[in-house]
């Protein structure tokens, strides 16, 4: 927990209930309803501490991974994705002048250690152990990793021991002895023993290495035998369920056709009301409803229920504070979501009212006490005894060090020969390396891998000569997201004239939004920004009458989708559409066989209602009531458009055209659509931003103002808005009506060169998705990806921001033409634009760091462990309350992100490379303490760029240390089709020269 | 060749192109060869497309030559003599292809067909894909069997094979307890249906002495056939049909068990709870509905059944919060009218409503994960904000007894878990005791370590020291 010193009682020894709540509210994920999907570090309430402590902390508290499981990294090992190299140089970074400690005859604990790591250690339940050594070769083969040299040294020293010291009489207890004894006995005596062939010898050195771990490690102690309450468990399944109905009738945002009764009086009110009178079929809660209906009478308040609750289930006040935790996390993503709705969710059709998550502490203790009044009646049987759990960590201790053993060539003599202190410390020193830090250390390796390369592969691609200045034909302005990279790098390659930019995907254009055919505004921002700004979409003046119409005739068809949708849940609409159902089959069986088709018919047919010729209403008419807008003045436009300017450093070369690209994604089906669309608009489409932007860059009145504030936007240059489907990778421009014609000819240039690098994005992506043909032209990439936007049945219908690992913060030229495997958000900034104060540097990291570590930690935290931070499969999801996804009939609310969208993710830490100084980064992270804990914490990893002379320095523990590249210069390739073609896993650099490339294909790295 | 000999190897087609499928699943986990995602779902597709085509090639001959019935013997598989006709046993294999069972198994092999090539996308790379598709087939196979018998075990066969792989699809994420826990219980209430069931198939033979739909309801072919049993045993048999189709169709009191269903995949929740499975019992009562003509108190309790269910299903409809269990009550009150309907003897009538409902409900179902995309675009058009009602119409004091009714869903399972699970269980326990007990009196002083914790063990690790 981040406050240690939290106190929950006051003087008076009264516990303020709601304050220790709220207080606890923080551990509880911090995702809202799901059809606003932001994406945020999921142990955010852990930033406090430093990466490393909370991922532990966290794996505590709510039973999960804090990195990969260790045969994943393992295999990663084996791929060569991590390397022999950086495992040791991570394991000297964490052992530091520790690793040359010998440990009594054994090696060093470097050696120890690094053995431990190599070769995959078991771990398992007393019975596994003990099945394992009985039932397999274990006792009788060494396992295969096992060096032969190992296995010789292993036989040969307990050959020697065994003829020479053992039976000449050396000094061993009477215990040991016997067993001793009864072993060669096991194996025809001792008499036997000189005909005994190799692999008798070997069979008895690994039974006398295993009787050697087993008594060596009953020396070893464990600290705090865990004594788990199985009556809470029980009773707390009994709660769960309950309250999982509970929780979604209460939350409910409108889908079931009635209202949980008495709902606008609260949490506890309503479940009162609703048992207070129930005839439970349960026999738990037989006692319950005389309970509630006492309750209500006397009108007690939840946080007292929760003190008598508390002092029924015979809690001392010591343990308040871990209880209450324990009951909040029991079900934590429908109390998460409860504290989200009661502080965070004004704008939802039904926010909860302030006070529901104590209520729920209250209702839960409530049924609590029943369960486990209940629980104890019926069961009697006993708890797991410290015995058995000493039992239980020796027998995995030597099940350990037998594994060990065998790897680093000890014999069983051997370690018969450790006196009772050596075998301390060396059990201390196994126990002291335990999976979750070997895990540890094969995450930094896993990261530095990555690190090395791609710093390396930057450095090189900055020491390029500059490209010669001069116009570009047009400037693409791009969101910084991950996605756009590929459709960035592909636009450059089919028109090496043009330029691309990239900047938050809101454009700094923060509005409530509503389209022409929508019924709410919804905000196009950041979720840290509060917008005041509220713009509508009007159909054009001449189209005002058909718009009407065609509103009407959508009202229409809305009413009779309504029908259908609510009628067949009923018993006689149901009767109706059931006698019509068969027509159902049609669109059922052409959106399962045929999705493309189907859905160019539903748009042909969506078209006739939709209307075609529309404007923003962007200039504020009224006078500013009560800080609501209706459009913005003009100054604010030119506040808005010059710092967009500024900070990406276009002004540095005009083009006639300039095309600002907002993005968004749209698939079928998808209860996590939102997740998909832009982050910097708040989940949402960031099309009108673009719109909007480009209509303000154009105004005559902004652009004088901003002459007057020293950007001189030629008279010639025309913006342009225009808007890119990330999941099927089409582009869609607005206002071309009023365009100038003196932009035509840019503009026909522009568009056929998007039009190629869209087809080619296509291409590039569909390299990841199984089910596309690897040999596939870009055309029928393009029409794939349609498809599966489309596609009922496509649970991945795009990637999202998987395999996020890069932020590059600086000008275009020192990453372009540089393959970035759709890794990096590219985020442009020119320091010459810049002052002595790096404020716009300040402002742009202010936003790009908070936001890109949000991403990149939930997909870490989701990928790490699915099960318990992100939401697990999509297959057997199921909405609830039009909140959020539940599993199959009934689970706790799924928070985070779905298997499918991070199961190609690789995770790791973002690393961001900034183009500026380490004197001015310092400042701007002594300015901004976000910033500072993500990079002190070590939250994210920080280099920073001096593309003149092309030096990196990397952020480790306060300062900046140079880099130095030891990798082999960067292949070359004619195009990025020809780096990647034929590869599905994910790719190393690549610099991309249509002059130089030899066609040689990528290989992994 | 002749169009009845034609008609009859289609009819063979039918039934074997499942078969084969199931074969080619089931050796494959014998043998190493683990089919591809690919071969999985392109045998599905062929063994389902074959099946179709010739069901619609009997479909069409029977509309063409005007034959109502094709006849299908796979013979006696096993043969009991007794002393009296009546002793004698014969188990029988028949299919039969007539105006029931031909639409049924068409509808089975379009719903199969096109949720299998959905699951082909959907389930892509999940570790069970192939499972999955086994379990599938064997669905697929049931279904088709169930649909086609034309005796009560080629029936039973087809019944338990649907039973077996929906228990095993609705644990299909067994890595959880909860699907694990619910698939056991759609298991149970399946055992239950099944025994209902079993003791009805040998009633009739005690009855009847074969189990022949032909013999039970006399020469005529369905729905015109006449039965031939006495009005006392049609009531008995025909209950015991009842309960057993209760229990498949999720009719009340067993009808919790549906929401419980859908712990599965998207797909197959949709095509067993949505169209097909759930109707099995619907169907079974379509299939001995000369049987319910014959007793008029036996129609009552079928219509009184129906009509319960449907009203129960609607009302619990009302108050469920996710789209699956919504769907799934939804579904039961269109279940319970097609059971009523039965009753009323308006046969064709419930055949057309099991097939759109059927139809209808795998796209909604399929659709599910849309319904927040949905409410929006109804929002949209509708320019304004979807409100849901304080329960309707009823009046305020009764609101909160129907709104509970409808929230713990009648707690049906509670009240069965306590008047039948709970002592039926406690009666077990309490033969454990005794004999407990009785073991412990004749075994003499009680001894220090109990029998199985660990006294098999030589040296406890913790002694050697």
């Amino acid at each position: 927990m981040t406050s240690p010193t939290h106190d929950p009682a006051d003087r008076d020894g009264d516990v303020d209930f709601e304050h220790l709540i709220a207080h606890l509210a923080h551990l509880l994920p911090s995702q809202g309803p799901i059809s606003v999907f932001v994406h945020h570090n999921t142990l955010h309430a852990f930033e406090e501490q430093s990466f490393h402590e909370a991922v532990q902390t966290a794996a505590d508290l709510y039973d999960c991974h804090p990195y990969l499981p260790e045969p994943d990294y393992r295999v990663a090992l084996k791929r060569g994705r991590i390397t022999q190299q950086d495992l040791e140089a991570e394991l000297y970074d964490v052992l530091g002048d520790e690793g040359d400690r010998l440990l009594g005859r054994l090696g060093t604990r470097h050696e120890l250690w690094m053995s431990m790591l190599e070769h995959p250690l078991r771990e398992g339940t007393e019975a596994e152990i003990r099945w394992f050594i009985d039932e397999t070769e274990a006792l009788y083969r060494f396992r295969p990793e096992a060096s032969d040299a190992a296995r010789e040294q292993t036989i040969d020293d307990t050959r020697r021991w065994l003829v020479r010291d053992y039976f000449n009489g050396i000094v061993i207890s009477p215990a040991r002895r016997q067993r001793i004894d009864a072993l060669i006995n096991q194996f025809g005596g001792r008499g036997a023993v000189d005909s005994w062939d190799d692999p008798t010898w070997e069979a008895f050195s690994l039974h006398l290495l295993w009787l050697a771990c087993e008594d060596g490690a009953t020396v070893a102690e464990v600290s705090s035998p865990a004594c788990e309450d199985r009556h809470w468990a029980q009773a707390n399944e009994l709660v769960d369920a309950a309250m999982i109905r509970l929780c979604a009738a209460f939350l409910d945002q409108g889908f079931a056709p009635w209202i949980l009764p008495e709902r606008d009086r609260g949490l506890l009110q309503a479940f009162l009301a609703l048992h207070q009178d129930a005839l439970p079929a349960d026999s738990w809660l037989a006692r319950f409803p005389a309970r509630a209906r006492e309750i209500r009478q006397q009108g007690v308040a939840a946080s007292q229920l929760i003190e008598q609750s508390l002092v029924e289930l015979q809690i001392p006040p010591a343990q308040y504070e871990q209880r209450l935790q324990e009951q909040l996390l029991s079900l934590r993503g429908w109390a998460g979501t409860l504290w989200q709705m009661e502080t965070n969710a004004e704008w939802a059709p039904w926010p909860a009212p302030p006070g529901s998550l104590v209520e729920y502490v209250a209702v839960r203790l409530l049924l609590l006490r029943e369960a486990v009044a209940a629980v104890r009646r019926s069961d009697a049987t006993s708890p797991a005894t410290v015995r058995e759990t000493q039992r239980q960590h020796q027998a995995n201790l030597a099940f350990v060090l037998f594994q060990i053993a065998e790897i680093r060539g000890w014999s069983g003599a051997e370690l018969l020969r450790q006196s009772r202190d050596e075998w301390m410390l060396l059990t201390d020193e196994a126990t002291a390396f335990p999976s979750r830090m070997r895990r540890r250390v094969y995450h930094l390796a896993y990261e530095r891998h990555y690190r090395e390369q791609s710093l390396g592969a930057i450095q090189q691609a900055a020491a390029r000569p500059d490209p010669p200045a001069g116009e570009p034909a047009y400037q693409v302005v791009c969101c910084i997201d991950d996605r756009e990279e590929s459709f960035r790098r592909h636009l450059e390659e089919v028109d090496p004239a043009c330029e691309t930019l990239g900047f938050a995907g809101f454009f700094g254009v923060a509005m409530y939004y509503r389209g022409l055919g929508e019924t709410h505004f919804r905000p196009l921002c950041p979720v840290n920004v509060k917008p005041r700004h509220y713009i509508v979409e009007e159909p054009v003046y001449t189209e005002a009458t058909a718009s009407r119409r065609r509103a009407a005739a959508r009202k229409a068809l809305g009413r009779a989708a309504q029908g259908v949708t609510f009628g067949s849940r009923s018993v006689l609409g149901g009767l109706v559409t059931g006698l019509l159902g068969a027509i159902a089959t049609a669109p059922l069986v052409l959106r399962v066989v045929a999705p493309r088709l189907a859905d160019v018919l539903l748009r042909g047919a969506g078209r006739m209602v939709r209307d075609r010729r529309t404007r923003l209403h962007l200039e504020t008419t009224a006078p500013p009531a009560d800080g609501r807008r209706d459009g913005y003045t003009v100054d604010e436009m030119a506040a808005i458009v010059g710092g967009m300017l500024r900070t990406t450093g276009l002004p540095a070369k005009w083009s006639p055209l300039v095309i600002i690209c907002g993005h968004g994604s749209s698939s079928l089906n998808n209860p996590h659509a939102a997740a998909y669309d832009c982050g910097a608009c708040g989940g949402g489409r960031g099309g009108p931003n673009a719109r909007a932007f480009a209509r303000m860059a154009n105004d005559p009145r902004v652009r004088a103002i901003l002459s007057e504030r020293g950007i001189a936007v030629p008279p010639t240059t025309v913006f342009v808005g225009a808007y890119h489907n990330t999941c099927d990778d089409s582009v869609v421009y607005y206002d071309l009506d009023s365009l100038q014609s003196g932009a035509d000819a840019a503009m026909s240039r522009a568009r056929e060169a998007i039009d190629e690098a869209r087809r080619r994005d296509a291409h590039e992506r569909s390299r990841r998705f199984e089910s596309a043909d690897l040999n596939a032209t870009p055309e029928r990439a393009l029409r794939h990806v349609e498809g599966r936007a489309a596609d009922l049945s496509q649970v991945r219908s795009e990637c999202g921001h998987a395999t996020n690992a890069l932020c590059l913060v600086g000008r275009r030229q020192w990453s372009r033409d540089l393959f970035l495997d759709r890794r990096a958000f590219l985020t442009s900034y020119d320091p010459v634009f810049d002052d002595e104060e790096h404020s716009v540097l300040a402002n742009l990291l202010a936003a790009v760091i908070p936001v890109c570590a949000g991403i990149n930690l939930e997909y870490y935290f989701s990928r790490i462990d699915n099960v318990g931070y992100g939401c697990g499969t999509k297959l057997p999801h199921n909405l609830t309350s039009l909140l959020g996804v539940v599993d199959g009939a009934g689970s706790d609310l799924r928070t985070g992100l779905p298997w499918q969208m991070v199961e190609i993710h690789e995770p790791l830490r973002i690393l961001f490379i900034i183009e500026t100084t380490a004197a001015a980064l310092k400042k701007i992270m002594a300015a901004n303490p976000a910033i500072e804990r993500l990079v002190v914490g070590e939250w994210v990893q920080l280099a920073i760029i001096d593309p003149a002379h092309a030096t990196i320095q990397l952020y480790r523990r306060g300062e900046f240390v140079p880099f130095e590249s030891h990798d082999a210069p960067l292949p070359t390739a004619s195009a990025s089709a020809a780096w990647y073609r034929g590869q599905r896993d994910h790719l190393g650099f690549a610099l991309i020269d249509a002059a130089k490339g030899h066609a040689s294909s990528g290989g992994p790295r | 060749m002749t169009l009845e000999s034609a008609m009859s190897i289609a009819g063979v087609i039918v039934v074997l192109a499942p078969l084969l499928l199931v074969l080619a699943f089931c050796t494959s986990t014998l043998t190493r060869w683990s089919p591809s995602e690919l071969s999985s779902s392109r045998l599905t597709e062929a063994s389902v497309l074959t099946g179709l085509l010739a069901a619609a090639f009997v479909f069409a001959g029977m509309l063409w030559g005007g034959s109502r019935n094709v006849e299908i013997e796979v013979g006696n598989w096993a043969t009991l003599h007794g002393p009296t006709p009546l002793d004698t046993y014969h188990f029988h294999f028949k299919f039969v292809f007539d105006r029931l069972s031909v639409p049924f198994a068409l509808l089975t092999f379009v719903l199969v067909g096109t949720v299998g090539a959905f699951a082909n996308r959907y389930l892509h790379r999940e570790p069970g894909f192939h499972r999955f598709f086994s379990m599938y087939a064997l669905f697929l196979l049931g279904m088709i069997v169930a649909t086609l018998a034309g005796t009560v075990e080629t029936l039973f066969v087809g019944w338990e094979l649907v039973g077996l792989s929906s228990a095993l699809l609705v644990a299909f994420f067994h890595d959880r307890l909860a699907p694990v826990r619910n698939g056991l219980r759609v298991w149970t209430v399946y055992r239950l249906a099944d025994a209902a069931f079993l003791i009805a198939a040998v009633a009739l033979h005690q009855v009847h002495g074969a189990g022949d739909f032909a013999e039970l309801t006399g020469n005529g072919v369905w729905p015109d056939a006449q039965a031939s049993l006495s009005p006392s045993a049609a009531l008995t048999i025909g209950l015991l049909v009842l309960v057993a189709a209760a229990g498949k169709s999720g009719l009340v009191p067993f009808s919790e068990w549906l929401p419980r269903a859908m712990e599965g995949p998207t797909p197959s929740s949709a095509v067993f709870y949505g169209a097909l499975s759930v109707h099995l019992g619907a169907y079974l009562l379509l299939r001995v509905s000369p049987l319910l003509a014959l007793s008029t108190p036996l129609c009552v309790a079928v219509v009184a059944l129906g009509l319960i269910t449907a009203a129960y299903g609607a009302v619990v409809a009302r108050a469920q919060t996710d789209v699956k269990t919504a769907l799934a009550f939804a579904s039961l009150a269109q279940v319970g009218l097609i059971t009523a309907e039965i009753g009323m003897g308006w046969d064709y009538f419930a055949l057309v409503h099991i097939i759109g409902h059927a139809s209808f409900r795998t796209l909604q179902l399929l659709r599910a994960p849309s319904v927040l995309h949905d409410y929006q675009s109804l929002e949209n058009a509708l320019g304004e904000a979807l409100a849901p009602t304080e329960a309707g119409a009823i009046a305020s004091e009764k609101r909160r007894y129907w709104y509970r009714f409808a929230y713990l869903r009648g707690q049906l399972d509670g009240w069965m878990n306590r008047l039948i699970v709970e002592p039926f269980l406690s009666v077990f326990r309490n033969c454990r005791n005794a004999e407990e007990r009785w073991l412990k009196w004749l075994g003499g002083p009680p001894r220090e370590t109990p029998v199985d914790s660990g006294a098999d063990r030589e040296v406890a690790p913790g002694e050697a020291a």
